[in-house]
């Protein structure tokens, strides 16, 4: 991936050009989905700040109270490690939203280690230093932006090495505890609004049918977050209605239990 | 002409051809990025945060491919599709998962540059497409990229 600020320079003449020149597009009102049925990429799994920052426009969150920076125990087995990881890196997102610069540091510091156990370090240790640099200088914009490199250099380096499903665990581990934070805050104070964030069919499906992918990841937490998913399907699949609170709480619940169990050793 | 420089003119031909077509050949998805990102650049200064991440491919000029996407109601999406065929027309819009049409009035399309702008109704899986309207390649290298706040 290319860093976004490199093309900060080559821009401003296309820009320009573009603002003189640019054109509504038109397009159709409707269009049958269907169609697509065989160019649909696989949905794109947001970041956990995405959510965040769609909470944060519901009412004040006092994010302090969701931090998690506890070093935990060392796992070997490289899906655990991966979906810890996953978890550490959302655990960031959510210490940059409670502006909790120690915090940041130790999880720079954690994400690197985790990063290490998984054969990663190398692509990691520059993100890493600048979480931390950034965190001293709460410099919070950059350490947001460097927890989303971090995490997509991760997966790149998975990927490269053809450890595409190590990947889809650091995505499914940052998933699950984004829910699980997104849930407690809705659960305090909850509104119809708040609830509705937890309307994620597709992407519950999508975990759901990679994790059926994964035989050969035989762990008990991995057969864990398949029966819990199954169990939250029918509480946020609820097409055009609302979600209850009491789904909420529940769904709180199962992703409560499953922070951890992915953080404590079995 | 001597028999080195006459050797030295027959080999060198092809590679320096092939030196010629290396942007067209060797054009990635990457290229592709790096003309989306600029598209999203005076965004930022809006408060826009872009995702690292990219997701990208080939079409065929008249092709479309659909990216789902989660998105949530209460946050605003901007998307921009670019690809290194200059002379290319791409372009990119955004509808619910009942195929209606979700995206603001202000998205534009210029050349091998578009942009759709969201402000979701509701929480829910959607659908970017993206297209390859005209391009004078047979496969033309595209990157979608997208930003949020």
């Amino acid at each position: 991936m290319i860093p976004f600020t490199r093309h900060a320079k080559l821009s401003l003449g296309v820009l320009v050009g573009l603002a003189l020149c640019a054109t509504g597009a038109q397009a159709p009102q409707h269009i049958d989905i269907k169609q697509f049925s065989t160019t649909v990429e696989d949905v794109v799994v947001p970041l956990p700040n995405e959510i965040f920052g769609a909470l944060n426009k519901l009412g004040p969150v006092n994010w302090k109270e969701h931090v998690h920076s506890d070093k935990g125990p060392n796992f070997t087995e490289r899906p655990r490690i991966a979906l810890l990881l996953g978890t550490v890196i959302a655990d960031g997102f959510i210490a940059v939203q409670a502006e909790d610069a120690p915090a940041v540091k130790d999880i720079g510091q954690r994400v690197l280690a985790l990063a290490k156990g998984i054969g990663v370090g190398n692509s990691i240790t520059p993100h890493a230093k600048a979480i931390i640099d950034a965190a001293d200088k709460r410099k919070w914009e950059n350490v947001r932006q460097e927890l989303d490199r971090t995490q997509n250099s991760v997966q790149q380096a998975m990927n490269e090495v053809h450890d595409e499903k190590l990947s889809q665990l650091v995505s499914l581990g940052g998933w699950l505890r984004g829910t699980e934070v997104l849930t407690s805050v809705v659960t305090e104070h909850f509104s119809a609004d708040g609830a509705e964030l937890l309307h994620q069919p597709d992407l519950l499906s999508y975990f759901q049918g990679r994790l059926q992918a994964m035989p050969e990841f035989n762990l008990p937490i991995i057969h864990q977050i398949q029966d819990a998913l199954g169990q939250v399907k029918p509480l946020i699949d609820v097409g055009n209605r609302r979600i209850p609170a009491e789904s909420v709480k529940k769904v709180n619940e199962i992703t409560t239990r499953l922070g951890h169990g992915i953080v404590m050793k079995d | 002409m001597n028999l080195l420089a006459k050797v030295l003119f027959r080999y060198s031909s092809p590679l320096l051809a092939l030196v010629a077509l290396q942007p067209a050949i060797f054009a990635t998805v990457d290229d592709a990025q790096s003309f989306a990102l600029q598209a999203a650049e005076p965004y930022v200064k809006q408060g826009f945060q872009v995702r690292e991440d990219y997701w990208g491919g080939d079409l065929g000029a008249g092709e479309k491919k659909a990216v789902r996407q989660q998105l949530f109601k209460g946050n605003e999406y901007w998307f921009w599709l670019g690809t290194e065929a200059d002379r290319a027309k791409v372009s990119v819009h955004v509808y619910d998962s009942d195929g209606k049409l979700a995206e603001e009035s202000d998205g534009w399309q210029k050349g091998h540059f578009a942009a759709a702008h969201v402000i979701p109704k509701a929480t829910g899986s959607y659908f970017i497409i993206v297209s390859v309207e005209e391009s004078p390649e047979e496969r033309t290298h595209w990157a979608l990229v997208y930003g949020f706040r």
